[in-house]
């Protein structure tokens, strides 16, 4: 078992294998995951990073093993990797972002004063105010994908799991987004899973990484991620 | 325009429950329309309309109610229609062209077993609006009118199981319970639509307005509110002249539909 720390573990999986159709992508994967951690996964491409994190998250039927998490009963604040948005609907920035309240509004609630507050904080925070009104299809990767963000972060998630959030930000607005990431865990004690290409930005972060690659995966020490890594991956 | 009053107020005397049904259909349509295109499933129209067609045919060939046959017909469509048969390989107009074709042939084969009158065929066919009975109008507005409120009650989870079906997902929602939800319930007006309006119109309603009004629109709102006003706009004029020029009501409401989208484009290219 892959465990960190002696904290309680918030998701844990079980001797689990994850894969599409008849291949098998990872197997055999037991892992523990304490609850306000930030925990980067690393890896090359096509080494299971998105399919640990949509199997964790639900949306990947395991082949075999079990995955226990908290989302039945609080669901996670989600950052696909692909734009996942269909971009012929109709709706605004604003509209999109509000979406990460349906847990808590259901099928017929209307926002409150509270929600609607907590909404124009996540669009400032995320630089997003001026677009907010403005049809989500017309902006530019960059800010469809703070959209996203701001999206997730509203939603009162305990777990936040972030597939490449990055990966089409500019440098500053990168280092921006994972400092709100950062602070999230810091002083609200939230979890934060994030599938991540590189190491440099992720490691200086994190305590230790969770390494993802020919179908096993791997927790090491932050201290170690440099050294290891770079093996790792050749 | 008092003239043109005038005739309204003659027509909506001659023909009440026309006009009423008419204009419920076209709401309707006009409002799950906006969904289809955006979809992107426009075949879907054609398609479950010419199934209604043929669920009416059987209907009547076997001495059943021609909304039972329609509802019956297009509902197994609709479910079928949602199982993921070969989802990775092949398109799903594909399938419904598929199931058009088999719905088309069908049709023209019970009729022709089915001693039907010419009459009969041609508003099997193309549908009648002119011909609303008391009697179609309370089955379009028992059948119509609590699906359509049901879709208002419940627009946000299915608005968010079409925009993002994974990020639905994993907010908890039954996406499949959704989708199957909004295509039921498209089944359902289609089929009580079908009788009068025939495929021509129901098809024309749930693509045309809508088009038009996703062409000049940026928001939901305002994209449900152009294609409802189009729709009955083109309904009322349909109406009109179908009875001073003594045209056919489904077809000349069909045409100006079509005018309106086409005013449309240009308004947009003008615009811009």
């Amino acid at each position: 078992m892959v465990k960190i720390g002696e904290k309680t573990a918030i998701i844990r999986c079980e001797n689990l294998s994850l894969g599409y159709g008849k291949e098998i992508v990872l197997k055999n994967v037991f892992l523990e995951i304490p609850q306000g951690i930030f925990l980067p996964f690393i890896g090359p491409n096509g080494a299971g990073k998105t399919t640990l994190l949509r199997g964790i998250l639900g949306l990947l039927k395991p082949k075999k093993g079990y995955i226990h998490t908290p989302f039945r009963y609080k669901p996670a604040g989600y950052v696909s990797q692909q734009k996942s948005i269909d971009p012929l609907f109709p709706l605004t920035v604003r509209e999109i972002v509000m979406m990460g309240f349906y847990p808590r509004l259901g099928w017929w609630k209307r926002p409150s004063k509270t929600d609607k507050k907590t909404l124009d904080e996540a669009l400032e925070e995320l630089k997003l105010t001026k677009y907010a009104h403005k049809n989500y299809r017309d902006l530019s990767g960059g800010t469809k994908q703070k959209t996203l963000i701001a999206r997730a972060l509203i939603s009162g998630a305990e777990v936040f799991i972030l597939d490449e959030p990055t990966s089409e930000l500019d440098d500053l607005s990168q280092k921006e987004v994972l400092d709100h990431l950062l602070r999230f865990v810091l002083e609200q004690k939230k979890t934060v899973l994030i599938a991540h290409h590189g190491l440099d930005d992720l490691s200086l972060h994190a305590s230790c990484v969770c390494i993802v690659n020919h179908g096993k995966v791997r927790i090491i020490n932050a201290d170690e991620v440099k050294r290891s890594i770079s093996s790792e991956i050749k | 325009m008092s003239l043109v009053l005038a005739s309204f107020k003659d027509i909506f005397n001659v023909f009440p429950e026309a006009i009423l049904a008419g204009l419920i259909m076209a709401i309707a349509c006009s409002f799950l329309g906006v969904f289809v295109v955006l979809k992107r499933v426009v075949f879907i129209g054609a398609t479950l309309s010419q199934v209604a067609a043929c669920g009416i045919t059987a209907a009547l060939f076997y001495h059943v109610h021609p909304f039972l046959g329609a509802a019956i017909f297009t509902l197994v469509t609709v479910t079928i229609l949602a199982y993921p048969i070969g989802k990775d390989r092949i398109p799903r107009d594909a399938i419904m062209g598929s199931i058009f074709i088999l719905a088309s042939g069908l049709s023209i084969l019970i009729i022709s077993k089915s001693g039907f009158g010419l009459k009969e065929v041609e508003s099997l066919l193309y549908g009648n609006l002119i011909l609303t009975s008391p009697k179609d109008l309370k089955i379009i507005i028992l059948s119509i009118l609590p699906v359509i409120c049901l879709l208002i009650l419940f627009l946000r989870p299915i608005i968010y199981t079409f925009v993002d079906r994974e990020e639905a997902k994993v907010l908890g929602l039954k996406v499949v319970f959704w989708e199957l939800f909004f295509f039921y319930a498209l089944g359902i007006v289609v089929s009580a639509s079908s009788k009068l309006g025939g495929m021509l119109l129901v098809f024309c309603y749930l693509v045309v307005p809508p088009t038009a009004a996703l062409l000049l629109s940026n928001r939901f709102i305002w994209a449900w509110i152009i294609s409802i006003t189009m729709a009955v706009l083109a309904t009322l004029s349909g109406f009109y002249f179908s009875y001073s020029q003594d045209l056919p009501a489904n077809q000349i409401i069909a045409v100006i539909s079509c005018l309106l989208l086409l005013l449309s484009f240009m308004g947009k290219i003008l615009w811009s």
